[in-house]
């Protein structure tokens, strides 16, 4: 993950909109003077116990205080995109969840949250996920017509990192066909 | 994206690479020989046959001076026979099917010998062994040994290809040839794919895919997207390969010290 990565970037700050899915719900422990803006208040206190979906990037610096066992500024829950709900309908079949509808950068938002997160069979699902959605990414890609019919559904649900794959398999699959004279120049 | 190009070579790159390789020429004009800086090119007299770069045996294809003698690879036969391995042969399910053996490198028939390597000679005396892209995999043999099995080498997709373009009339049936090298094509690249399963194991270490065989304009094509995979599949387990270092590392000091826990060390590291 380089400095400059743009979808690295999106990660962190796209949970600022607020309609959007990678928000990190986080519940304040202490009481905090003049922090009130995050509530939408400026220049009250926020109390302890309150609930702010907070930015990827804000809510994984306040929580550094629960690693280390001192006190703790806030407390993480897991974000909507990452559910038990979401989980168990990936568990069902990968290839039917819409993941761009849960989180547009999906997968480097669970790389994020398995950093803060211990959770052992997550990390199982989502490879399992992964790997048999990059399969059928694949067959799509290869698909010399395109994406029409029956794959339109599938390849509109994928997230930034599939739409990569997507098109680095699709682009060397059309320039090999058409260095083999069996496709043309568009 | 400030560069448009994706990373790897592209195809048309893969196949000027591929136009080093050597073939055989039946000359039909006398054409003195040529200092190249990929090294000296025989005098040619016709009828006799000569070993010349494939791009140099192209021109002169295209010039109609010289007849290229195909490789014994590119033959119907050959091809359909490679196919049958790569379909229907119980040990080739997930493999491909095998490249040529290298020199010295002894045939599955006979593995019992030991292995000898001819050395090769360059013009000033020194002695040398032929590596990869300067052995001569599609050159025509004259004497045919039964004993090793046709074989696709490295470059097959790109010599196959530009042969049936320009010498068609050179090659046995090529509208067979045409059609079982696409065949091959698809059946190899449907084997590639399938291998996503097992890349995981990859990602977390030991376990993988074998590309023993793959020819170089396969790999152009499937690089981009597999070295995805197992880059995303890596970033993913990041957290478990986490875990699992610690376990091990854990181990190792309730083990005692058994010298290799110095690397093992900086996993301890936590903020």
């Amino acid at each position: 993950m380089s400095y400059y990565d743009i979808d690295s970037i999106l990660t962190d700050a796209q949970v600022k909109l607020d309609p959007s899915p990678e928000k990190l719900p986080c519940t304040f422990e202490l009481e905090v003077p003049g922090l009130g803006i995050l509530e939408g208040n400026p220049g009250e206190d926020i109390k302890a116990g309150t609930r702010i979906d907070l930015p990827l990037w804000l809510g994984e610096m306040l929580s550094i205080g629960a690693r280390l066992g001192t006190s703790r500024l806030v407390t993480l829950d897991m974000p909507d995109a990452l559910a038990e709900r979401v989980m168990n309908a990936l568990k069902a079949d990968p290839r039917t969840v819409d993941l761009r509808a849960l989180a547009p950068h999906f997968y480097t938002l669970s790389e994020r949250i398995l950093e803060i997160f211990e959770e052992e069979e997550m990390v199982d699902v989502l490879i399992d996920t992964f790997k048999k959605r990059a399969a059928e990414i694949s067959d799509h890609a290869h698909n010399p017509r395109g994406a029409v019919g029956e794959g339109v559904d599938f390849l509109r649900g994928l997230d930034e990192t599939e739409r990569q794959l997507f098109r680095a398999a699709h682009d060397r699959a059309k320039e090999v066909r058409i260095w083999a004279g069996e496709a043309k120049k568009k | 994206m400030a560069f448009p190009l994706p990373r790897g070579i592209t195809a048309s790159e893969i196949a000027f690479l591929a136009e080093m390789e050597t073939v055989t020429i039946v000359p039909r004009q006398r054409l003195e020989g040529l200092e190249l800086l990929g090294g000296p090119v025989e005098p040619l007299i016709p009828p006799r046959r000569a070993a010349l770069p494939l791009w140099l045996a192209l021109l002169l294809k295209r010039q109609r001076r010289a007849n290229i003698m195909p490789p014994p690879w590119l033959h119907p036969d050959s091809l359909s026979l490679i196919l049958e391995v790569e379909s229907q042969h119980q040990d080739y399910k997930s493999a491909f099917s095998p490249p040529p053996p290298l020199p010295g490198q002894p045939s599955i028939r006979d593995q019992g010998l030991e292995p000898t390597a001819r050395p090769q000679y360059t013009l000033d005396g020194n002695r040398y062994y032929a590596a990869p892209p300067f052995l001569p995999q599609n050159t025509a043999q004259t004497v045919v040994s039964s004993r090793d099995p046709p074989a696709l080498p490295y470059h097959w997709v790109e010599v196959g290809n530009m042969l049936l373009d320009v010498a068609s009339d050179d090659l046995v049936d090529p509208d067979q040839i045409r059609r079982l090298l696409k065949d091959l094509r698809e059946v190899r690249m449907a084997k590639m794919r399938s291998g996503i399963d097992v890349l995981d194991d990859a990602a977390i270490g030991g376990g993988g895919v074998a590309l023993t065989g793959v020819g170089s304009m396969e790999l152009g094509e499937e690089r981009g997207f597999l070295a995805g995979v197992v880059d995303g599949l890596r970033k993913i387990g990041a957290s478990k390969e986490q875990a699992r270092r610690e376990q091990l590392a854990e181990q190792r000091a309730n083990g005692g010290y058994d010298g290799t826990q110095d690397e093992e060390e900086e996993d301890y590291m936590e903020f």
